[in-house]
């Protein structure tokens, strides 16, 4: 199974949605942050700014800076990304509990816009199902 | 004509540890009775369809507190509170379900916690079973994994991240209108109260080496945990009913962490059997 939010051709389709979700417009306020979704050794950055996402990065970011970084397997991630993921993959803090998810960095931004985050994941998880 | 539910809320004053506290309870139904303990950093509305359900009221008496500093609790008046942290303690947990029982004149009530009040049910079983005719721990473990307690009360952390994370702490199955409702009450408790469960959660919790010592003729033990809890998984409640003779463990298949809350039609159809058990056995 392919990770559809790591495909370069679906980014600015995946920026628009994220940007008019109605939650992830209320979870995402104030956030002016880089975060990093590895999947695998593949790098995608999410840049927000102001509460909007402004680019989704994953060709040629190897290199990129980031805030915080949510790191897992493409075999992790293709579990998360399922329409009912099966336990320890359905939420990254319990994925980080039993090591299937790896949260580095400056994890306190994490932590503190972790809801804009776990709805934009909800988000490449109806968009890899749709 | 409105609906009236059949919830009746006062307050009661405890005295424990020789500090006064003006405690929130809630209470329905008639024999019985069943202290329900709610979660950390959380407050008796979890337990709200228990309160309500018409079949758990017509033969069991349900009783559900606020713990002080949670919910409609207010801290002591009696004490500076303000001057140091709050900590949840085991002695002090415990201490707090027999002074509640005691006060209300409940005799050997069953007590049922989840998680952090899930924890308790195997300390009142192994300290006080004399005090409960039957206890039920819902995602019960020997102990918990590694600690993170700072997140949980940090100036740069709001509240935004409780309501985040305990979305994923119901199983994915799960009703959306449920699963958004334990969002918003887990950020009804002061975050400090939060960060102070932990420590009886994370720390002080450890029945490594004493859980063989429950005796459940004394006061039966019930176990039930969610298939999706990452924190009390299935394979870590079962490791603790292994140990316990005669404890009872049923895996919930489809709910995670927050059972009643996330699922109560759910959660009842793996409770009935045991509280049928209990009162058969009156």
């Amino acid at each position: 199974m392919a990770v559809h939010f790591i495909d370069p051709k679906n980014a600015s389709y995946f920026v628009e949605v994220l940007n008019n979700d109605p939650e992830f417009k209320i979870a995402a306020r104030y956030m002016t942050k880089d975060a990093c979704i590895e999947v695998g050794n593949i790098k995608c950055i999410v840049k927000f700014r102001d509460g909007v996402v402004t680019e989704i990065k994953s060709e040629n970011a190897f290199a990129d800076p980031w805030d915080f970084a949510i790191r897992g397997s493409e075999e992790a991630w293709e579990k998360f990304l399922q329409p009912i993921p099966p336990r320890f993959y359905d939420g990254i803090f319990g994925g980080m509990i039993r090591g299937n998810f790896v949260v580095e960095g400056d994890t306190i931004s994490a932590f503190s816009h972790f809801w804009a985050i776990t709805r934009m994941l909800d988000i490449f998880r109806e968009l890899q199902n749709k | 004509m409105a609906i009236i539910e059949p919830i009746e809320g006062r307050y009661v004053y405890l005295t424990i540890q020789d500090v006064e506290y003006r405690v929130y309870y809630e209470e329905s139904g008639k024999g019985i009775p069943i202290i329900c303990q709610h979660s950390a950093g959380s407050l008796g509305l979890e337990w709200r369809h228990m309160l309500t359900d018409p079949e758990i009221i017509s033969k069991y008496h349900v009783i559900v507190a606020d713990l002080p500093y949670h919910g409609r609790s207010l801290p002591p008046e009696s004490i500076e509170w303000w001057k140091e942290e709050y900590k949840l303690t085991k002695s002090f947990f415990m201490n707090f379900q027999l002074e509640l029982s005691k006060a209300l004149g409940l005799e050997r009530p069953v007590y049922m916690g989840t998680a952090t009040g899930g924890f308790l049910a195997l300390n009142l079983a192994l300290e006080y079973p004399s005090k409960f005719r039957a206890v039920i721990g819902v995602e019960s473990a020997l102990r918990a994994g590694p600690a993170t307690l700072d997140i949980y009360y940090h100036p740069y952390i709001g509240n935004d991240y409780k309501r985040a994370n305990s979305m994923y702490f119901s199983a994915p199955s799960n009703p959306e209108k449920y699963r958004r409702a334990i969002t918003w009450v887990s950020m009804l408790t002061a975050p400090p109260a939060t960060k102070g469960d932990m420590n009886y959660y994370f720390i002080e919790h450890d029945l490594t080496g004493k859980a063989h010592l429950i005796d459940t003729a004394s006061c039966a033990v019930y176990l039930l945990t969610g298939e999706y809890d990452p924190t009390s998984s299935v394979e870590d409640t079962k490791m603790l009913a292994q140990q316990i003779k005669g404890a009872k463990f049923t895996e919930m298949k489809g709910m995670s962490h927050a059972g009643m809350a996330e699922n109560p039609e759910l959660f009842k159809t793996y409770l009935m059997p045991i509280l049928k058990e209990i009162a058969k056995k009156q």
